[in-house]
């Protein structure tokens, strides 16, 4: 095999790296990609993480949960290790401050000096892109907006999680730890790979549109010119104190060729709604309805694998509110199943990027 | 005036998709994220100066 997936779940960061190393010690490491618990120090973290594979690129961000081959976990590490038979090459890169304007052209600067293009010259069909972004920044849109303007090349990912306590989170590359930060890895793989972006909801009829938008604080403020709360309340035919208990079930997308892009609402406030992702004026956004996340979720692994032929592994950046509705329904035991036959690793996130940052979505790169 | 933000999108989409219906998909998705319906301007649209300043951004960044 040359991508392996493991996990630990040891108290200290020493014994769940050391176990980690062990489990990876029959392969030559290029790369290793994982996704810690927030139980973990993150400096502590990060430098053993580096130390224990000091020719590898290592990086990784805390989670909400963490995911592996077969199952969903909290309090634990799961990383992913790669050979040089499934990765060429890869090129980390950390925007260290999310406020520098001028920090994905730098990130992108350093990989057009290693791989020897412009990111607009490199072919989006040999190369892929990961970031992994603080949680907490609120500036996500910022920067995958950034990177889809520089690049053709498809960066998918993930928002930094921190057990659900909203306190801190980080971003580990270069045995370092980081916030208010992304890191970004360019990879090159040595095989095919491809993309799934799944949301479990149908599309329903009824549309808002953004007529008034605080789009720095994620705030909308009217839809269809009436207070945003009293417009979503009308559309699905319940009264405004009843709203937030219809966010998870009806969140709000914008549909694109018929795939919604999510937008999930957070609270209410004084008559407005503030959401977990940009909400821009002028857009229209479709009211959506909650399905079943095992059976979409094992219909898009089905078609991945029909594209690809096979899998030889899989990154799932998975929504922490995907997560917690599993949890509602007693259904993380099905949902880990779906990815017991493939390497996997992934954990729960505070927010997704596939093209833009979204809501309530796993985005996986899948590796044949 | 009108007309300016379909020309600027059609110039967009061409320097970055280059015939490649894939892309030009992609693209057209990234301009809805930025609020910008691409198929909804028309040589007869108005010239809305905030749409023109978010597509002068992303221009910028093609050279």
């Amino acid at each position: 095999m040359n991508i392996v997936s493991a996990y630990s779940s040891a108290e200290s960061v020493a014994a769940a790296v050391c176990e980690l190393q062990g489990e990876f010690a029959n392969l030559d490491v290029k790369m290793v990609v994982y996704y810690a618990s927030s139980k973990y120090a993150p400096e502590a973290v990060s430098l053993k993480m580096q130390e224990a594979f000091p020719a590898a690129a290592v990086f990784g961000c805390s989670t909400a949960g963490e995911i592996a081959s077969g199952k969903m976990m909290t309090n634990s590490i799961t990383a992913m290790a790669f050979n040089a038979q499934a990765l060429s090459d890869v090129e980390i890169a950390v925007v260290e401050n999310l406020q520098d304007e001028q920090g994905v052209e730098q990130a992108f600067a350093s990989f057009a000096r290693h791989f020897g293009a412009s990111m607009l010259d490199l072919n989006p069909k040999r190369y892929v892109g990961i970031v992994l972004v603080d949680g907490l920044s609120g500036a996500e849109e910022r920067l995958i907006d950034k990177i889809g303007d520089l690049t053709d090349i498809t960066f998918i990912g993930g928002s930094a999680g921190d057990d659900l306590k909203f306190a801190a989170t980080h971003v580990y590359a270069n045995g370092k730890s980081y916030q208010g930060a992304a890191v970004l890895a360019l990879l090159k793989p040595a095989v095919e790979f491809s993309f799934i972006k799944t949301q479990s909801f149908n599309v329903l009829p009824e549309t808002l549109v953004v007529t008034k938008a605080n789009e720095e604080k994620r705030e909308v403020v009217e839809f269809d010119n009436q207070p945003a709360a009293e417009a979503y309340a009308r559309a699905l035919g319940i009264s405004v104190a009843e709203a937030a208990d219809r966010f998870m079930h009806n969140p709000v997308g914008l549909v694109i060729d018929g795939e919604p892009f999510v937008r999930s609402p957070q609270r209410i406030k004084d008559g407005s709604m503030f959401f977990y992702c940009g909400v821009v004026e002028g857009m229209e956004l479709s009211i959506l309805e909650s399905t079943d996340i095992i059976d979409d979720t094992r219909k898009a692994l089905g078609e991945a694998r029909a594209q690809l032929g096979s899998i030889s592994g899989v990154i799932n950046f998975n929504c922490i509110l995907r997560t917690l509705e599993l949890e509602q329904k007693q259904a993380t035991v099905a949902y880990g199943a779906l990815f017991a036959e493939v390497p996997t690793v992934g954990f729960s996130t505070y927010g997704e990027q596939y093209i833009g940052h979204i809501n309530q979505t796993a985005t996986m790169l899948l590796f044949k | 005036m009108a007309g300016k933000i379909k020309t600027m999108i059609d110039s967009i989409i061409q320097q970055r998709a280059k015939n490649n219906p894939m892309l030009e998909g992609v693209i057209r998705t990234k301009l809805m994220l930025k609020g910008i319906d691409s198929k909804k301007y028309t040589a007869q649209s108005d010239d809305d100066p905030a749409v023109i300043s978010k597509l002068e951004a992303l221009v910028k960044d093609l050279k």
